[in-house]
């Protein structure tokens, strides 16, 4: 074989592999992430140990072969995973050593401050992670789920405030978190319908529209909160703070944890929920019909436009209840400079391979992330520009094969040999007319 | 003569399918070869051994003599095999030129940079050297499919193509550019160039090819010279059994007026009017034929008719309303059953299943969908009713529509659309790339859709289709019906004559010239 064949032959080797990824089971699909994850952190252990190395430090935090590292890679993954947990394994738990003491340290509960953190996150995540996912299924970018987060946070932190005084105690609390989502939902749903609007009846680009309207929105509500509706009694940009009955219920976790597994269920239900407006209703197969093949969509009835504009409200509807739920569980109020947890949320859906279901995972692991962050900020010596690098490396080499499985789908669509793959069939159904439209007619 | 390829015993195993079966092929340097058989038979996976892109299982593969063995088409290119795919695989923005030379650019400055005056001339020279008209500068965007087409030939032959094969070249070609390309083809081969083509057209190989190898079920049914068979034969070799019947179709039981076009007027894509002041009706009972060279604002006007376009000007009236403002809905629930022209574009989602592809334009039907709650089980009986009917192949409803042949796909479309009980079907090439029986099959239903009362738009470029189904036959040129003709007595070549643009009454000459070449899009 001389090199020319070898370059043929990886390339048809890459091809094959890009085929693959694109037809892998959902099954196979968690194994390529879980692989993705474990390889992630095997380049980061190199990595954290180049750091360590060119780092001076007083005492070596780990030493390995007889050589000393300022940072311990093993123990920055322990700190960034199980810490975001609230370290729940017990140290004499040594399987491999054959020590079977408990698995679960000691006093360790799962209602533990860290594990409300990590929580806190992931229901923020998974209300933007499904508005993304929703615009994308209908082949809309929708990069303003920030925006819409915003408009719905100041317009439930407001509408909540100065309904509270109606209503008090419990009574005040049935009544007015229904109040503030359905506020949030409201106004960002219709924030979103502006750009859907825009595209639908003017086809103005939607990523542009919404890049913009982020900014409209986060320039507005400084302007709101810094004078008409500021606290007089705070130095801040915030809005007066709601009152204790506003406030999502803790449930089992402690108030100052900031979390409400009532918030955490509602977000699961609408993973549900979206999940079966797609795939089982008429609406949701207009949507994903929109979203693939356009022209199709149109052949089959579906009025583009508006599906364009009801798909967008509906995107932003779930970006405004992730901000109704990040006031009325976390701040309290409305505060500039709301953590971008928008943007986030592409990196959640896309994740998820735009799947509604797998919103929910991603966003917990995203969740996990973040708060495992703050442990290994405080447990070990490593700076948070490193812990920054490896949660990079992590989104980066999990979201990859979803990424490539997006790309491929297209490239393996024009590959004349797909037809053939799929067509096993009687024999002599070989796959001629591969794919392509055989135009002309057969004679007489 | 030498012998140019030769696929020595060729079989090549898919999971479960057998889709070349010790396949022999010989083909002579210097000749154009026809690989005749109908979809499915293991034409394209044949070539596609031959072009490096699937490993044969068994057999050996002769290129001038040699054994070869080609991992990736670079290997088949270097051993002067090219191959031109059904779809063009052109870049749409950069000129002739560009797109010639594209992978294998000259260079200049220690090959930082494309020798672009280099490879202007060499292209010139190919084209010259075989007569092709073609623009090194014009765009791919601007060209017609034809001059793309010849764009890829010279793409291969820039290459060092010594053997060309060409996956159905005229599937996307008006008659004229069909009788161009032949004409490239007979230039080719006067300077030692093989060709290669891939084909169900039984006219087309036995006016264009030397040699005529069948293909049936994967196997080598027989080569033999193209002008020592008959078409009856061809016919039988390719099915296995006697075919090519006449359409027998009882005489029309008209009733009333189902659809009426009234002097509707339509735009195309680029703005320019397609359709000019149209007016025909369609009775319940009969089959209303459109004939014409495509391109001659067929697809303008049944898109206005189907709701997928607006029409500039006129009415449209269905079932005795004026449906001109109707969404394409509101037509289907109209009980408007549309086979689409581009079924990869409309008819078809690529990435659903046939489930899902089965209610497409029903999916708020209250068949299908009660409150908007999609009932998935009807939806896969559904699927299955039409699979089984209308034999589509591998009977598979969960496969992605992508992955069925086009004339399975089609099939699928055909049943889809036949079975929403209409009142008006409006098909447009319902048996384009479907084998010969499936062509049969497809006939039968539509005229039995005709028996029983329903308004039947038929709209072809194969004459033979629309002269055997219609029962009055309108021919199209440049946007305008030229007549409308009874399709028994008319002639062919009077027909043929009003599709040029002629009225073969007065005899006065093109009524719009040059409008039939820049036809097919």
């Amino acid at each position: 074989m001389s090199g020319d064949d070898r370059s043929g032959g990886a390339r048809r080797r890459g091809r094959a592999a890009l085929e693959r990824l694109v037809r892998a089971s959902a099954a196979e699909r968690v194994f390529i992430s879980t692989a993705a994850l474990v390889l992630s952190m095997a380049v980061g252990v190199v990595i954290v140990l180049a750091a360590g190395r060119m780092t001076t430090c007083g005492e070596a935090a780990a030493v390995y072969f007889g050589v000393g590292f300022c940072y311990d890679p093993f123990a920055v993954y322990d700190s960034l995973f199980l810490g975001a947990l609230g370290n729940p394994i017990n140290p004499l738990f040594r399987p491999l050593e054959g020590q079977f003491a408990p698995p679960f340290r000691r006093g360790w509960s799962p209602l533990n401050g860290q594990m409300a953190v990590t929580l806190r996150e992931t229901t923020i995540l998974v209300f933007t992670g499904l508005s993304v996912a929703v615009a994308f299924r209908a082949g809309i970018f929708n990069i303003g789920t920030q925006g819409q987060l915003v408009v719905g946070a100041l317009a439930t932190a407001l509408a909540a405030l100065y309904a509270s005084p109606l209503v008090a105690g419990l009574v005040g609390t049935l009544v007015l978190i229904p109040f503030g989502l359905l506020v949030g939902a409201l106004s960002g749903g219709l924030y979103g319908a502006i750009p859907g609007a825009l595209k639908a009846y003017a086809d103005a680009n939607e990523v542009i529209t919404t890049i913009m309207l982020n900014f409209v929105a986060t320039g507005v509500a400084l302007y709101l909160v810094a004078g008409p509706f500021k606290d007089p009694a705070s130095a801040a940009n915030e809005t007066v703070s709601l009152p204790g009955y506003a406030i999502f219920p803790p449930v089992v976790f402690e108030p100052r944890d900031d979390f409400s597994v009532l918030a955490l269920l509602f977000g699961v239900a609408l993973v549900g929920g979206v999940y079966y407006l797609l795939e089982h209703t008429a609406f949701g197969y207009d949507i994903r019909t929109s979203g693939i093949q356009p022209e199709a969509a149109e052949y089959g009835g579906v009025d583009a436009e508006r599906t364009v504009v009801s798909s967008m409200a509906i995107s932003g509807a779930l970006g405004g209840l992730g901000g109704a739920v990040y006031v009325l569980m976390i701040i309290g109020n409305y505060q500039t400079g709301i953590p971008a947890y928008g943007f986030d949320g592409i990196t959640v859906s896309i994740l998820a391979g735009n799947n509604p279901l797998g919103v929910g995972f991603a966003a917990f692991l995203f969740g996990v992330l973040k708060s495992g962050s703050i442990v290994v900020d405080v447990n070990t010596g490593a700076p948070p520009q490193l812990v920054g690098v490896l949660r990079g490396l992590i989104i980066l080499f999990v979201a990859m094969p979803e990424f490539f499985r997006l790309l491929g789908r297209r490239v393996v669509a024009i590959e004349p040999e797909r037809p053939v793959a799929t067509d096993g069939g009687r024999p002599g159904d070989g796959g001629d007319d591969a794919g392509a439209e055989a135009g002309g007619e057969v004679d007489e | 003569m030498a012998t140019a390829v030769h696929l020595d015993g060729i079989t090549k195993r898919f999971p479960g399918v057998v889709a070349n079966d010790d396949v022999d092929l010989a083909v002579r340097r210097g000749t154009v070869h026809a690989l005749l058989g109908e979809n499915g038979a293991g034409k394209t996976t044949l070539m596609n051994v031959l072009y490096g892109l699937y490993e044969p299982t068994d057999g050996q593969v002769y290129v001038g003599g040699e054994p070869r063995r080609f991992d990736s088409p670079r290997d088949a290119i270097d051993a002067g095999v090219g191959m031109i795919h059904q779809h063009f695989m052109l870049v749409d923005p950069m000129t002739v030129t560009e797109n010639v030379t594209l992978g294998n650019e000259p260079r200049k400055w220690l090959g930082l940079t494309v020798d672009e005056e280099r490879a202007r001339r060499e292209v010139v020279d190919l084209r010259d050297r075989y007569g092709f008209d073609v623009d090194p500068d014009a765009r791919i965007e601007e060209v017609g499919v034809g001059v793309q087409q010849r764009v890829e030939i010279l793409k291969a032959l820039y290459r060092g193509a010594e053997v060309l094969i060409l996956d159905e070249p005229t599937a996307v070609l008006t008659p004229q550019e069909v009788d161009d390309l032949f004409a490239v083809f007979e230039e080719l081969t006067a300077q030692g160039k093989t060709i290669i083509f891939i084909t169900h057209k039984l006219g087309e190989a036995m006016h264009a090819a030397d040699e005529i190898t069948v293909l049936r079920d994967g196997r080598n049914v027989g080569t033999v010279p193209a002008d020592e068979v008959t078409r009856e034969e061809l016919a039988e070799m390719m099915v296995g059994r006697e075919v090519l019947r006449t359409v027998e179709k009882p005489p029309a039981d008209r009733g009333e007026r189902v659809l009426a076009v009234d002097g509707v007027s339509v735009d195309d894509d680029r703005g320019v009017e397609a359709v000019s002041d149209v007016s025909f009706s369609v009775r319940a009972g009969e089959v209303f034929g459109i004939a014409g060279v495509d391109g001659n604002g067929q697809s303008e006007l049944i898109e206005a008719v189907t709701g997928l376009r607006d029409p500039t000007a006129g009415r449209i009236v269905y079932r005795g309303e004026d449906v001109t403002d109707w969404s394409r809905r509101r037509r289907i629930e109209a009980r408007m059953s549309y086979v689409p022209e581009d079924r990869h574009e409309r008819g078809l989602v690529m990435d659903f299943d046939l489930t899902q592809n089965g209610i497409l334009g029903s999916q708020h039907s209250d068949e299908f969908a009660c409150d908007g709650r999609l009932d998935w089980d009807a939806a896969r009986d559904h699927a299955e009713t039409i699979i089984e009917e209308y034999d589509v192949r591998p009977p598979n409803r969960r496969a992605a529509a992508a992955s069925f042949s086009g004339g399975n796909q089609q099939k699928f479309i055909v049943g889809r659309e036949f079975e929403r009980d209409p009142a008006l079907v409006v098909a447009t090439h319902p048996t384009r790339g479907v084998d010969i029986g499936s062509t049969e099959f497809i006939h039968d239903r539509l005229l039995a859709l005709r028996s029983s009362g329903v308004a039947v738009l038929l709209v072809s470029s194969n004459l033979e289709e629309v002269r055997g189904l219609s029962d009055r036959l309108a021919v199209v040129h440049d946007g305008e019906i030229m007549d409308v003709v009874d399709p028994e007595s008319a002639t062919e070549e009077e027909i043929g004559l009003l599709m040029a643009g002629e009225d073969p009454s007065d005899g006065s000459g093109p009524v719009a010239a040059g409008a039939t070449n820049e036809g097919g899009r």
